[in-house]
């Protein structure tokens, strides 16, 4: 066995945290606040997008890679506050097509801001270099992205099920207005929440720039993805999303050394599957 | 009949005002595509992401249909409207297993899946270089190669589906669509079989879309990739939202003025989506009834006046 089998695999958990960060983040917003965000994937094209100019003006990744996060948080809470409450009253369709035209906004001014090539930075020096695996190597930098993604995921997993604040949001997702009645603000806290579940698609974006760079059309390449990631894994789940990206990565490699033509359909192909089998997902419980 | 008697007149004396009949049948293809869309959205409240997926069908069906079979082109429009409407039936049935924003999510990625399948399966679909070779069209022994020919025969066919989309909007099969869309449960609770009317909705909306794909097919005798691309189902939600979906008018608006500013505005600034997704967002928030609801208020305005 020369590696390249195991270097596939390896590539595919990478991709699967991207998957799963992402997924994590839609799931907050979809699956808890109950705001369908279609804009999901515009988020983690900025998020990369910003990185490149922060890379490319400081020189530092790291900078990149810890502003990034809150530069697109900040968008989502400006889009939280000033449009998807408005549009709560109108219904899900109404704040669905408002992402939609968020979409097209944000694709074009990508366009326009850094142009319609691709772009890439290169990997932190700190990180150049590899593990050697049989006749190849597999780059630290891939290791660092899933251990930081495990962390961040693990670490809102945390925030969420283990401390005051988060037992605060759940109470005002079971029940807002007796969350309110006790004196919390809950749309203000729900607004946040928005703005964590964007940073983490932000943040996704800023990890895989080294290794893809960014294109103006990656982030709605990326929202069919995760909608098959949340739809298999399980719709509010927020294991289920992470299960589900991971799945779902490892997935893609297997089939591209298998049967690469089919690599993508065979993503669908699993969400289809999971809809007439086990139509809540396989972490779902609703 | 007023309203329909208009859009007749306007039909027919399009050419005559505005030379460009290649434009003018395009803005009657995605103008049916938005109002098979807007059968979904607007009668039973279901917001689809996978009209392409039934364009494309309808398109490659029918085209291949022309090419391999050397179909007469009636035999071939049928094949792309019953390849769109089973398409719909199936990705419908799937769909809706999920409620609301659920289902919506399954149309999106299954438009995705058809849109890789469609680029992978080059001996069909001719992948990205799109499927070439579709021969002219011509009915009865008579050539429609002449654009202005295929306009007004186009015109024909999507006038009939019109009339025909009125119709199921005004029969009692609508009524049930609608009473879906304000309130499924109830509409559960009376005894009707929700379901099943949910996969007819989806199956006829497909059917109209795969006729709409097959008669794009024979305009440039070409059917790029894009004809199931997700940039094409986002674009029929965005026509028929600016037009308004409160009326079946309204799609055949939107998707009017969305053609002919797609086909001009890009030479002006290429940048102009930026633009126009400002304008969406600004309908969206503010203007619902889309332009639609701006002509029949002036109408009002005017009868009373």
């Amino acid at each position: 066995m020369s590696g390249l089998v195991e270097v596939q695999l390896l590539n595919g958990i990478v991709q699967g945290m991207i998957y799963a960060l992402v997924a994590a983040g839609l799931t907050l917003i979809f699956g808890m606040l109950d705001i369908p965000n279609f804009a999901h994937g515009a988020f983690y094209a900025l998020g990369a997008y910003v990185a490149f100019s922060l890379v490319s003006a400081t020189g530092n990744f790291w900078l990149a890679v810890a502003v990034v996060p809150l530069v697109v948080a900040g968008l989502g809470l400006i889009v939280d506050a000033f449009a998807m409450r408005r549009l709560a009253r109108a219904g899900h369709v109404y704040q669905i097509l408002f992402t939609l035209g968020l979409v097209l906004i944000a694709q074009e001014a990508i366009v326009l801001i850094w142009g319609a090539d691709p772009t890439s930075v290169e990997v932190p020096a700190v990180l150049a270099g590899g593990v050697p695996l049989g006749a190849v190597s597999f780059p630290y930098y891939r290791l660092f992205l899933v251990a930081a993604s495990a962390l961040v995921i693990a670490a809102v997993w945390f925030g969420l099920e283990r401390t005051k604040y988060g037992a605060i949001i759940r109470a005002g997702i079971d029940d807002p207005e007796m969350v309110d009645c006790i004196g919390i603000d809950v749309q203000r806290l729900f607004t946040i929440v928005f703005g964590i579940g964007v940073g983490l698609a932000g943040l996704a974006g800023a990890l895989i720039l080294p290794i893809r760079g960014g294109q103006p059309a990656m982030g709605s390449e990326l929202m069919a993805i995760s909608f098959a990631v949340v739809v298999i894994g399980g719709l509010g789940s927020y294991l289920g999303a992470v299960a589900g990206g991971i799945f779902v990565g490892l997935t893609q490699a297997v089939m591209t050394i298998v049967y690469p033509a089919a690599s993508e359909v065979a993503i669908f192909a699993a969400m289809a599957l999971v809809i007439l089998v086990r139509p809540q997902g396989l972490f779902g419980t609703r | 009949m007023i309203r329909y008697a208009v859009l007749v007149a306007i039909v027919a004396l399009a050419p005559l005002v505005l030379h460009y009949p290649e434009l003018e049948t395009q803005m009657l293809t995605f103008g049916l595509l938005a109002v098979a869309f807007n059968l979904l959205l607007g009668e039973m409240g279901f917001l689809s992401f996978g009209q392409a997926t039934f364009n494309g069908a309808g398109a490659y069906v029918a085209a291949r249909a022309l090419i391999d079979a050397h179909a007469a082109l009636p035999f071939a429009l049928l094949a792309g409207l019953v390849a769109g409407g089973l398409c719909a039936a199936l990705i419908g049935a799937l769909a809706i297993t999920g409620r609301g924003v659920y289902g919506v999510m399954l149309t999106f990625a299954f438009n995705e899946m058809a849109y890789y399948i469609a680029f992978q399966w080059r001996d069909v679909t001719g992948g990205d270089n799109g499927l070439r070779g579709i021969p002219a069209p011509s009915l009865f022994g008579l050539s429609l190669a002449d654009a202005t020919a295929y306009y007004y025969f186009t015109a024909v066919i999507v006038l009939l589906a019109f009339a025909a989309v009125l119709r199921i909007i005004d029969s009692p099969f609508g009524a049930v669509l609608r009473a879906i869309r304000e309130n499924e449960d109830r509409a559960r609770a009376i005894g009707f079989r929700v379901r099943r009317y949910k996969i007819a909705a989806f199956a006829i909306s497909g059917a109209l879309s795969g006729l709409a794909g097959a008669l794009y097919a024979e305009l440039f005798r070409f059917v790029p990739l894009q004809a199931i691309d997700l940039d094409t189902s986002t674009n029929v939600v965005i026509a028929t939202l600016l037009g308004g979906i409160g009326s079946p008018y309204g799609p055949l608006l939107g998707a009017a003025i969305f053609t002919v500013l797609s086909n001009s505005l890009s030479h002006v600034w290429s940048h102009w989506p930026l633009v126009f997704g400002l304008i969406f967002c600004a309908v969206v928030l503010f203007f619902r009834s889309g332009l639609w609801g701006v002509v029949e208020r002036l109408g009002r305005r005017a009868a009373h006046a």
